[in-house]
């Protein structure tokens, strides 16, 4: 275990409360610290009213809740876990660990950073104020007008719109400061084939974010013009299409699913290599593959309105068949590269496996969607349901705790408890399979989505039961992990630079690192460039020549 | 520190700086604003694919004043990048200059947008044409707005002997957005009123 | 710089397996094959994971498709899932190994293998999909019967514009849709207010009633004597949930005695009272919306018939007024329904004294108080 020596005198810190460092702090690190911890606090408050769901969904005609109450839940729900989890949690990912994986000091524009964090709990709050001000939004996460305009839904959506405003723009400029940290500080050496595979995720993810939010901000300006000025956007008695939301939804919508699942497969890729001891199987086909995935993903939207009778079927069901075959490449490349390592199961691989044998049946159930006549069948139905679970949470969460468990130890100098850590991965693979599984066979049985009860003569129950106790076993999941952080923030820390014998340039530094990240960097001569430092020609004249003098000043 | 700042000091050999990364991220913002006003031009475009008689019967636009307006804004992209070229060289005084212009043609065009909404016969909520109308000038110019008050702090900035020809990113950085703006202005000004 | 190969603190991890699965190569690829053979079959052949059988040649093409795309899908399924617990067994680092394995970088035969034979799996299967599209979506000039559906919050009417008949539902049921079996049913779906989706799973079949256009399908109905039911399956508000209603066959003579009986029976009802003949007092009750009625009180004397004059004030949804009691028990279910912009007068017969619920019997959660003393 290394232990970076840090020049003297570097480590002068000045007198001022803890409390006002977090709130001033442009520091990518403490940043990113910041976006994962509101990211789980939030989690936590979209994953109760998910409970409330599958409480009231647990029997039919339970109804514990009125049927406006159960639509805000799914609404907030979704909106919540996407916009308030998913993207902030890999935002914060992106924030701690980009600099100091492409060599830099801090992101290019550190206030814009602190800017781009708190315009987030801020969003927050507008969004579930709807509470204390008669009624949060109720018209699903996707929002679909004529059902959105003022005549059809109340305030709610009004504050959803701003909310999204915020937490849009919010994204748009982080994703701005993602590519000017990529594009003009890497450290001399680090050409963009050199980048870790999580980088080359973040820079498309930016990409994606970039390009695609602003026409969902035009969007909902639109829809506020609507509800709010007599505009007629949406409106077919003055001239508007409905169909222009869902086009301009969806046209922003579907790459916004890539941006949610590109960065955890760039975790996936750092976890993998590490705990197999090989090299990532295929870099540049990976780097390809991501590069597909960005540009297609911007020519699949309409599979999402095949049911509107208003789309050219053949073209989008050619796009949304043909974008299969860059997440096959991906996943053939990560066994590949544990085929033949020496596999090891710390808790980031345990996620790592866990993320590979969920996603794929999230990627498959997606496959069979892409074929307009059987969407006529699945759309709207439990089916998609099981899908973007599958996806999102068998796929982006299990990536985010896989990148927690990993970088941990970096951020805080400790690495959380692994017993603790394989409860929480046995009940969230566990939950997350009995609470999203059934979902498929419900669809196909003919079950819609968001609606609030179903008639007992369906032949729904004994699902729907199931389903429940496993988001009661979810739930539970989430219990040993905030133990786990509480009990090892409080122990000893004792992580040492490089506790997983990583390969790239975070794992050169101490843990955590000092405020200007690094004070000497490893040549940069691969994608592996702490690999080449430890096991190269160059480690093994250096472990030549110690030995031939004095002796090693660490164990 | 020396005070000189006529001529530019030899780069360290085998260095590239490359672009200035504050005015990467002003080319990436602009790059976001450009798919925000893709998506009105898309919207535009939509609607008005589904209608035969575009624009509907009873609106009426004012291309003459339109026109002059394009004009004024064309006219302010010249003298800002005039104004780019003088501080090139260093002249801050001629950059001074050639912003005011710069500014004072951009208010010009926003007061002649505000008249021009006050002299058509039809709002935001007269059906969907006016409401694409409004919402399509009225963003670009909020942006315009945007654009002058970003050209007022840095011109506050020259006239404070910020500014030299080796350091005058934010100039530069000003006159891409004026000029981004400007393109959007043409963009709309031949959908909306020449192509219609 | 020296580094110890080994993560600290995943020792119990390394372990290598336990003596009695250290079977030989041959033995264990045998036997993961076989697994993974009989899993790809189980789960195959498990019915579950179909839709149910169809009941119109559309869906019958359309489960043909799904089960087509099921064989790839199964196999890649238990095909990845079964290199992804292989390797994870076989290849786990045997504790005290300290060697790194060989560093393989890549290989570019593989990288073209497993992306040329996924795209050409994808292109066959798009194209017959492409194909089934074109018999799903496939409309003949003349159907036999046309249907206008019109989705609106949130009950469903069904019309039969060659037959003029109509028919509105009512509460939870919804309506119930009558079709001939064996003939070319062409629906045409009108949206009220907002986006809708008619949607039979028994079809294997939904389309979005969006207002401003009108979409259209075909159904060819295989089987008569049976009911189905349907739900709407777009979000439209307070409602979605309860927005049912049924799809009832017949054989297409029994469809035609069906219409015949039905046209018989409008022609014979009475025209509703008009609005001049009041019975006792006249009560004034109007609505503009679908959530509540303008009024949320009337009362009424005891023992007296009485008069609901009800003004429909909202632009696309129909109402009515009926009664029913503190124990949920309908009293009086006021017809016909007034559509927008009508004003319609119940004749109430008499009630005693208490306190009574007036509710809409198309929107249930329009609800009022009737103190009848």
């Amino acid at each position: 275990m290394a232990t970076t020596v840090l020049a003297p005198g570097s480590t002068r810190t000045y007198r001022r409360s803890a409390l006002y460092e977090w709130l001033t702090t442009t520091d990518h690190k403490k940043i990113g610290i910041l976006y994962l911890t509101n990211s789980f606090l939030f989690f936590l408050l979209a994953g109760s009213l998910a409970l409330v769901i599958r409480t009231n969904l647990a029997l039919p005609e339970l109804r514990l809740v009125d049927a406006t109450t159960y639509n805000q839940l799914f609404t907030m729900h979704g909106t919540t876990m996407i916009f308030l989890v998913l993207m902030p949690f890999l935002a914060g990912l992106g924030n701690y660990a980009v600099p100091l994986q492409v060599g830099a000091a801090d992101m290019a524009f550190p206030r814009i950073n602190a800017l781009s964090f708190w315009m987030l709990p801020l969003g927050g709050v507008l969004l579930f104020s709807g509470y204390f001000f008669g009624g949060v939004a109720a018209d699903g996460w996707t929002s679909y007008s004529p059902l959105a305009e003022a005549k059809y839904s109340g305030s709610g959506t009004d504050l959803w719109i701003v909310a999204l405003l915020l937490i849009g723009t919010s994204s748009i400029l982080s994703s701005i400061n993602f590519l000017a940290t990529i594009f003009k500080l890497r450290a001399p050496g680090m050409t963009l084939l050199r980048m870790p595979v999580f980088v080359w995720t973040v820079m498309v993810t930016s990409l994606l974010i970039m390009l695609a939010t602003p026409v969902f901000t035009a969007g909902v300006f639109m829809l506020y013009i609507d509800r709010n000025f007599g505009g007629a956007f949406f409106d077919p008695a003055s001239g508007g299409n409905p169909l222009l939301w869902q086009n301009l939804f969806w046209f922003f919508g579907h790459p916004e699913v890539y941006i949610l699942i590109l960065p955890a497969m760039g975790v996936i890729s750092e976890v993998i290599p590490v705990f197999s001891r090989k090299p990532i199987f295929g870099y540049r086909a990976f780097i390809f593959a991501t590069l597909l995935i960005g540009g297609l993903g911007f020519s699949v939207w309409a599979h999402h309105m095949f049911t509107t009778g208003s789309v050219y079927l053949p073209f989008f069901s050619l796009m949304t068949s043909l974008i299969g075959v860059p997440t096959g490449i991906k996943f053939f490349n990560w066994i590949a590269t544990m085929w033949r390592g020496k596999l090891t199961f710390a808790t980031p691989m345990l996620f790592a496996v866990g993320f590979l044998s969920t996603f794929l049946v999230g990627g498959l159930d997606g496959a069979i969607l892409a074929s307009p006549p059987v969407d006529f069948a699945l759309h709207d139905t439990y089916w998609v349901v099981a899908h973007l679970h599958f996806v999102f949470f068998g796929g982006t969460m299990m990536g985010v705790f896989a990148a927690i468990y990993y970088w941990f130890p970096k951020m805080f100098g400790a690495r959380l408890h692994e017993g603790l850590g394989k409860i929480h991965f046995v009940l969230m693979l566990v939950g997350a399979w009995v609470t999203f599984f059934p979902m498929h066979l419900l669809g196909l049985e003919g079950m819609p989505r968001r609606i609030a009860d179903y008639s007992p003569a369906a032949g729904w129950n004994d699902l729907n039961t199931i389903e429940t106790i496993g988001s009661f076993i979810i739930a539970a999941s989430v219990l040993p992990f905030m133990w786990n952080v509480f009990v090892t923030l409080r122990g000893p820390r004792d992580a040492g630079d490089d506790p997983w014998d990583g390969y790239t340039l975070e794992w050169a530094t101490t843990s955590p690192p000092p405020p200007y990240n690094f004070d000497h960097l490893p040549p940069i001569r691969s994608e592996r460039p702490l690999f080449d430092l430890k096991y190269g020609h160059g480690a093994r004249r250096a472990i030549a020549a110690e030995s031939a003098t004095v002796e090693g000043t660490h164990s | 520190m020396t005070g000189r700042t006529e001529a530019l000091p030899a780069p360290l050999h085998g260095a590239r700086q490359g672009i200035d990364t504050a005015l990467v991220g002003m080319l990436l913002f602009i790059a976001s604003e450009i798919m925000f006003f893709a998506g009105l031009f898309g919207a535009y475009f939509s609607i008005r694919a589904e209608h035969t008689v575009w624009p509907p019967a009873g609106f009426k636009l004012d291309l003459a004043l339109a026109a002059v307006l394009t004009a004024i804004l064309v006219t302010s992209s010249f003298t800002m990048q005039y104004a780019v070229s003088r501080i090139r060289k260093g002249d801050r005084t001629g950059m001074i200059r050639a912003m005011t212009v710069t500014i004072i043609l951009g208010v010009i065009f926003l007061a002649g947008q505000l008249y021009d909404y006050s002299s058509l016969g039809f709002g935001v909520s007269s059906g969907v044409y006016g409401t694409l109308f409004y919402t399509m000038t009225g963003f670009h110019g909020a942006h315009v707005l945007g654009g002058v008050i970003g050209m007022s702090i840095v011109l506050l900035r020259g006239v404070n002997g910020q500014f030299s020809a080796r350091h005058h990113t934010a100039v530069e950085a000003v006159s891409i957005y004026w000029h981004f703006v400007d393109v959007v202005w043409l963009g709309l000004f031949s959908t909306l009123f020449l192509l219609r | 710089m020296r580094y110890d190969a080994a993560p600290t603190g995943s020792s119990k991890c390394a372990r290598g397996l336990p003596l009695s699965l250290q079977w030989s190569p041959r033995v264990r690829s045998l036997v993961s094959g076989a697994a993974l053979a009989g899993l790809a079959l189980l789960l195959g052949g498990c019915s579950a994971l179909y839709p149910p059988q169809a009941a119109t040649s559309q869906g019958a093409d359309i489960r043909t498709l799904y089960s087509i795309f099921m064989v790839p899908m199964i196999v890649i399924f238990v095909l990845v899932e079964g290199l992804i617990v292989w390797s994870v067994f076989r290849y786990r680092r045997r504790s005290g190994d300290n060697e790194l394995p060989v560093q393989t970088h890549g290989n570019n035969y593989l990288e073209i293998t497993w992306t040329v034979l996924p795209t050409i799996l994808v292109l066959v299967l798009f194209f017959i999909s492409w194909q089934t599209l074109n018999k799903v979506e496939a409309q003949p000039a003349n159907p036999d019967v046309i249907v206008d559906v019109t989705g609106f919050q949130w009950q469903w009417t069904f019309a039969y514009p060659q037959y003029d008949l109509s028919y509105t539902g009512i509460a939870d049921q919804g309506p119930v849709l009558v079709l001939p079996a064996d003939e070319v049913v062409h629906v045409r779906l009108h949206s009220a207010d907002v986006i809708h989706s008619f949607y039979v799973p028994d079809f294997l079949f939904k389309e979005d009633v969006i207002p401003g256009q009108v979409n259209n399908f075909d159904l060819n109905l295989k089987d008569a004597g049976v009911t189905y039911s349907g739900q709407c399956a777009q979000l439209c508000g307070m409602g979605h949930s309860q927005m049912r209603f049924t799809v009832q066959t017949m054989t297409p003579a029994n469809f035609q005695a069906w219409v015949q009986a039905e046209q018989a029976k409008a022609r014979a009802t009475p025209a509703p009272a008009a609005s001049g003949q009041a019975a006792g007092p006249t009560l004034q009750l109007s609505a503009s919306n679908t959530t509540s009625f303008d009024e949320s009180t009337l009362t009424a004397v005891a023992g007296q018939p009485f008069t609901v004059q009800l003004t429909n004030k909202t632009a696309g949804a129909p109402h009515d007024f009926s009664i029913k009691d503190s124990t949920g028990k309908v009293l009086f279910t006021g017809l016909p329904l007034a559509q927008p912009g009508q004003t319609v007068s119940y004749s109430v017969p008499a009630l005693p004294a208490g306190t009574y619920t007036f509710f809409c019997s198309v929107h249930p959660n329009m609800t009022g108080t009737l103190t009848v003393k």
